[in-house]
């Protein structure tokens, strides 16, 4: 009968094979991959982009080839850690200088698996960049530099995801170098710092905070370019173009400069409180309440204190925070 | 021996070939001497990506793509039992993203070009008669290549590619019961060798419909299973889209009305269900069919 026929069972077959399409395969054991996670989950927007602007999603799929683990542990900026640098979106990355952006998701990154519990606060880790992060404990939270680490252990085919509230930002040069990378767009592709690098080779201060063998580590307050057009606007001495510091006396410059700078190693926000703190120049300035991450910071003369606009960037020799007013002894 | 399905039986070669529906062949053979041209559109849209293991809303990089294809079809029965029917279709893909993205990765939104040929035989070997029903058993057997120099090779930016340029060499088997009120089921099941680091695939699909004299219907439920390949941001994925494991459900329904002469319009509509390293896209067609 035609139950028998061999071309009914290519029938069969068809229903089998239909039977075979619609069942999946079981991807319910699969974990993500670092760039799944950052790809798949929407708190991740943001580093999902600077993932794939700084070319490095494919790298982040793939297993550690520079580590016998095969493991990567990266501390994962949320959202809303990028958003503190006015990065929402695509599109606000592409303030970032390329090489930029590219060093600094390295410097998110290390070599091996450092699971949670194994951070140990005052320990450091070298990041895949070269600069190391230093581990910092405070009122129950544990800090990588100035960001504070939200969640630990998110497991990854290829390593270990911990979220941190802040972008960690590290120029892998000294203070003056690093200031010098600002002013030439290598970090943002607008320059900033511009003012800062002229009034530091005005005063001719700039051999004070180059790294050498044996210098001191300093935490530095640098203000914006808009930070000194507000002074010069405040002094009513118009200051549009960096080269207008020199109109200022030389002495003056040098003594306002020397109020920025502090001979206590570098400090991050993590390690810094409300209160004082001795600058180069001699006359303390203020801290603030360690709120949300930063502090204000107000000089002796200022009327209105400054805030943090990028905190916590570290150099070879110290910590520069950015900051939006000029402090005045 | 009364035929089930009468003009309405050429749009069911020409209707299956649509890009809508899962499978170059339909369980219909044209006749001798019989042919069918058909010019074709469908529109396919997807913001989510099916990944392994979870899902992304939001297409990486491009956000939302659309996929625009214009299709020319033939068929032609050399005999009752022997058909041949060719497919060539211009594909336009777009994406969503910023001009400040893409600028900044150096990406363009649309990647358009003519796509692949696809050259198929049909022999139908079989017929039996199961009462006042008929069961057809066909044999296909087809070849696609690229006939375009469209790019598949450009990193994320071919997320956009319009195809994967694999050469395939294709078999199926297709098993068809007519009924005399003009209901039909076909099954059929195929598989697919592919070079160019494209995994071989397993493919089936099973369609019930309505032939009828007036007016044309089916419902289609298929699938593709991907025999190995990487999956997209998992280990082994070097940005090379071709070499994914793209496994996937999608079902769908058509619909054909004639007008006049040897002239009538389809519709159709289909929608990715599951799978993985495919945009879960939505999609409309849209086919003028000349049959003589």
């Amino acid at each position: 009968m035609f139950l028998n026929h061999k071309f009914l069972s290519l029938a069969l077959y068809a229903v089998l094979f239909f039977g075979i399409t619609s069942c999946n395969k079981d991807d319910d054991s699969t974990i993500p991959t670092i760039a799944s996670i950052a790809v798949t989950n929407s708190d991740f927007s943001t580093l999902e982009a600077a993932a794939v602007q700084g070319g490095v999603a494919v790298i982040l799929s793939n297993p550690n080839a520079g580590d016998p683990s095969g493991d990567y542990t990266v501390f994962a900026p949320n959202n809303a850690a990028f958003a503190r640098l006015g990065l929402n979106t695509g599109d606000d990355l592409a303030v970032l200088n390329d090489a930029f952006l590219t060093s600094t998701l390295l410097y998110h990154v290390s070599n091996g698996n450092l699971e949670g519990e194994s951070i140990v606060a005052g320990s450091t880790s070298a990041s895949a960049l070269g600069p190391d992060r230093r581990f910092i404990q405070r009122d129950g939270d544990t800090y990588i530099n100035g960001s504070k680490i939200l969640a630990t252990d998110v497991k990854a085919e290829n390593g270990t995801v911990h979220v941190i509230d802040k972008v960690l930002l590290a120029t892998g040069a000294d203070i003056v170098q690093s200031a010098l990378a600002l002013k030439d767009a290598k970090v943002f592709v607008v320059p900033e710092l511009s003012f800062l690098v002229e009034a530091l080779i005005y005063a001719d201060l700039v051999g004070a905070l180059v790294a050498a063998p044996g210098s001191p580590s300093f935490t530095v307050f640098a203000p914006t370019d808009a930070a000194f057009k507000q002074l010069g606007v405040d002094l009513g001495v118009a200051l549009e173009v960096p080269a207008d510091i020199r109109k200022l006396p030389k002495e003056t410059i040098a003594a306002v400069l020397l109020n920025h700078v502090v001979a206590d190693g570098g400090k991050f926000t993590s390690e810094m409180s409300d209160n004082t703190v001795m600058p180069l120049g001699g006359t303390a300035l203020t801290l603030g309440a360690f709120t949300n991450g930063v502090l204000s910071v107000k000089g002796k003369t200022n009327a209105i204190v400054a805030n943090m606009v990028i905190p916590d960037v570290q150099t070879t020799n110290g910590i520069v925070h950015v900051i939006d007013r000029v402090l005045l002894p | 021996m009364k035929k089930v399905c009468f003009f309405s039986t050429i749009a069911c070669v020409v209707l299956s070939f649509s890009v809508q529906a899962q499978s170059p062949l339909s369980g219909f053979m044209n006749g001798k001497g019989k042919g069918t041209f058909a010019v074709s559109h469908s529109f396919e849209r997807y913001d989510e990506v099916l990944l392994v293991p979870n899902d992304a809303k939001g297409v990486p990089v491009f956000e939302e793509v659309t996929i625009n294809s214009s299709s020319l079809y033939a068929s032609y029965g050399l005999s009752d039992r022997f058909d041949v029917v060719l497919g060539l279709p211009y594909i336009k893909t777009e994406g969503n993203a910023s001009q400040t993205v893409l600028n900044e990765l150096g990406y363009e939104n649309e990647r358009s070009g003519v796509q692949d040929l696809s050259m198929f035989v049909k022999y139908n070997p079989l017929s039996l008669e199961l009462g006042e029903s008929r069961l057809h058993f066909i044999v296909g057997a087809g070849l696609k290549t690229p006939l375009g120099d469209y790019k598949v090779d450009e990193g994320l930016q071919s997320i956009l590619a319009i195809g994967n340029r694999a050469t395939s060499f294709n078999g199926l088997a297709i098993a068809q019961l007519q009924t005399s009120s003009g209901v039909f089921l076909t099954t059929q099941a195929g598989y697919s060798l592919r070079n160019n680091e494209v995994p071989n695939a397993l493919m089936g699909e099973i369609k019930v419909g309505y032939a009828g004299s007036r007016f044309y219907a089916d419902v289609w439920y298929a699938g593709q299973v991907s025999d190995g390949g990487v999956n997209i941001l998992a280990e082994g994925f070097v940005g090379f889209f071709p070499a994914t494991d793209v496994t996937y459900n999608r079902a769908g329904l058509n619909v054909y009305v004639p007008i006049v002469g040897g002239f009538g319009v389809s519709g159709g509509v289909s929608q990715y269900l599951s799978g993985r390293n495919i945009g879960k896209s939505t999609g409309f067609s849209g086919s003028l069919v000349y049959s003589f």
